[in-house]
């Protein structure tokens, strides 16, 4: 089957942050079929269970090492210790990909201050802080490639979706600031938008019951499948005069009025 | 997940496919398996490229097509049909290049304004139009038009290419969402600062200074738009319609301030 040399990660390191949800194991996963080595991050130690489950063994394919930490990216200390564990297994950093997509939603008037604090602390603080400490190693050695999976919800609004939405349009200002500010030192910058999606396989008949999914232009939701070649694009060195933009695999909603 | 991205069997019509940006994506698409319909004005390039792609192992011909005359559009589809069977992608890449050298509007012609308008936005119409009832006939099909930076910002004095590529991108938004019930997506490429050989050469001179301004430091090459064809053209797209994909160098995450300007601004107490 032929395939584009361009979309090969092999030899790369690659780090994985996902501020929630279940898509993370199928990120890890294609980064590992391209020929990354994966490390991940994540708040929820089952969370890190079932990404490593959905990796070939570490050590194994194309000589790559996979791991991980269970640990929430919710101070500099944290990230600190979170950096302290990488560099016990990894010597350089090519690739940070961020799934910032931490799902949270409730009506304006009853979100309470440490709500909207931490979904911001888990979405936008923690990319900036792990991009701040990815950035200056990938500074260092003039090479970096930055992927933050964000929400079609940074243009978007939505009710009961405050709070969230200003997170994701956080981190796609911080994408294009980044894209700017770190062009020079040879790191692309760029974010996947998604619609609505699902990790579940879900057949087309029985999510259309669903008014939402009749809503879609293609009348399906996506499945980070869907996202997963892209991804390896933006993570590849072939990947080098896009940087500081949205890509979005949602559907056809950003067409939609 | 990555075996999405081959192209073995897939027919892809690329207008404009001789030269530039269009032959780089003829290339990279052949190489990821694809046969090719490459349709341009002149024979000679699209003969070139189509023999090039014989070599590379799939197979392609050469449909001689001027896309602002609808009448050559439907003959290329009907050629593309007779020929393979089926259409399963259609690159809208055709375009006036010589429509970005700036010129001050009082100097444009009626004539300048309607052959850019013709080339440049109703050949992309004619030919979605033509390849839109094989692909519904289909269940599936893909659509990509080739746009530009200036169909999202404005150019000083580049009247009919600012217009037109913003033209493709409102027509990509359109074929996106009346189509996705066919199971027809449409996206945009949107290409910044590339030179090829189409490029002016009043405006290649300028270009190595744009490249100054540019995040990445320096301009595209024509092959930096290979891979984002073969991956538009192929199924690991599914579920990406009406979107512009840009290759710009970063040019448009900026543009409030020059790039390098970096003004420090302590906290107010």
């Amino acid at each position: 089957m032929p395939l584009l040399s361009q979309f090969d990660l092999s030899g790369k390191v690659a780090v994985l942050y996902s501020a929630g949800g279940d898509e993370a194991p199928f990120l890890a996963s294609v980064l590992a079929e391209a020929g990354a080595s994966v490390f991940s991050i994540n708040r929820r130690p089952e969370a890190l269970e079932a990404i490593a489950g959905n990796l070939p063994d570490s050590a194994g394919h194309n000589g790559a090492r996979h791991g991980g930490i269970a640990m929430p990216l919710d101070s500099p200390a944290a990230v600190s210790d979170v950096m302290a564990d990488f560099d016990r297994s990894y010597d350089r950093v090519d690739i940070l990909v961020s799934d910032t997509r931490g799902m949270f939603a409730k009506p304006l008037l009853e979100i309470a201050s440490s709500e909207w604090d931490e979904v911001q602390a888990r979405n936008l603080k923690a990319a900036f802080l792990l991009c701040k400490e990815m950035g200056a190693r990938m500074v260092a050695q003039r090479y970096g490639r930055i992927v933050n999976i964000i929400s079609g919800l940074a243009e978007r609004g939505m009710v009961n979706g405050s709070a969230f939405s200003v997170s994701q349009a956080g981190v796609l200002a911080l994408t294009r600031s980044l894209a700017v500010e770190l062009g020079p030192h040879n790191i692309r910058v760029n974010a996947i938008g998604t619609g609505w999606t699902t990790a579940e396989d879900i057949p087309l008949e029985v999510q259309r019951e669903e008014q939402l999914v009749r809503y879609i232009p293609l009348r399906q939701k996506g499945h980070p499948r869907d996202i997963g070649p892209l991804l390896v694009y933006l993570c590849s060195e072939a990947c080098d005069y896009t940087t500081g933009q949205p890509i979005y695999v949602d559907g056809g909603l950003n067409a939609h009025p | 997940m990555l075996e999405r991205l081959s192209l073995d069997g897939l027919v892809v019509i690329v207008t404009g496919g001789g030269t530039g940006l269009g032959l780089e994506m003829v290339r990279h698409l052949a190489r990821a398996g694809a046969n090719l319909v490459i349709a341009g004005r002149r024979p000679g390039p699209i003969e070139d490229a189509a023999s090039e792609v014989k070599t590379v192992g799939p197979d392609a011909i050469a449909v001689p097509t001027d896309v602002g005359d609808s009448a050559q559009a439907n003959a290329l589809l009907e050629a593309a049909l007779g020929h393979f069977g089926k259409v399963d992608v259609l690159i809208n890449n055709a375009a006036l290049v010589s429509d970005s050298l700036p010129t001050p509007i009082w100097d444009i012609s009626d004539e300048d304004w309607q052959s850019a308008l013709n080339v440049n936005l109703s050949g992309a119409f004619f030919c979605s139009r033509a390849a839109s009832r094989p692909m519904v006939d289909q269940g599936k099909g893909k659509i990509i038009n080739v746009a530009s930076g200036f169909g999202l910002r404005g150019g000083r004095d580049i009247y009919m290419y600012c217009c037109t590529k913003g033209g493709i991108i409102q027509l990509t938004r359109v074929l996106s969402f009346s189509l996705a019930r066919y199971g027809i997506t449409a996206n945009s490429i949107v290409p910044g600062f590339i030179p090829t050989v189409g490029t002016d050469t009043e405006m290649r001179e300028s270009l190595p200074r744009s490249g100054a301004y540019l995040p990445t430091g320096k301009l595209g090459q024509p092959e930096d738009i290979g891979p984002v064809a073969v991956f538009l053209s192929s199924s690991a797209s599914d579920y990406m319609t009406g979107e512009n994909f840009t290759l710009d160098g970063g040019g448009l995450a900026g543009g409030l301030a020059p790039t390098g300007y970096a003004p420090l601004v302590p906290l107010e107490p």
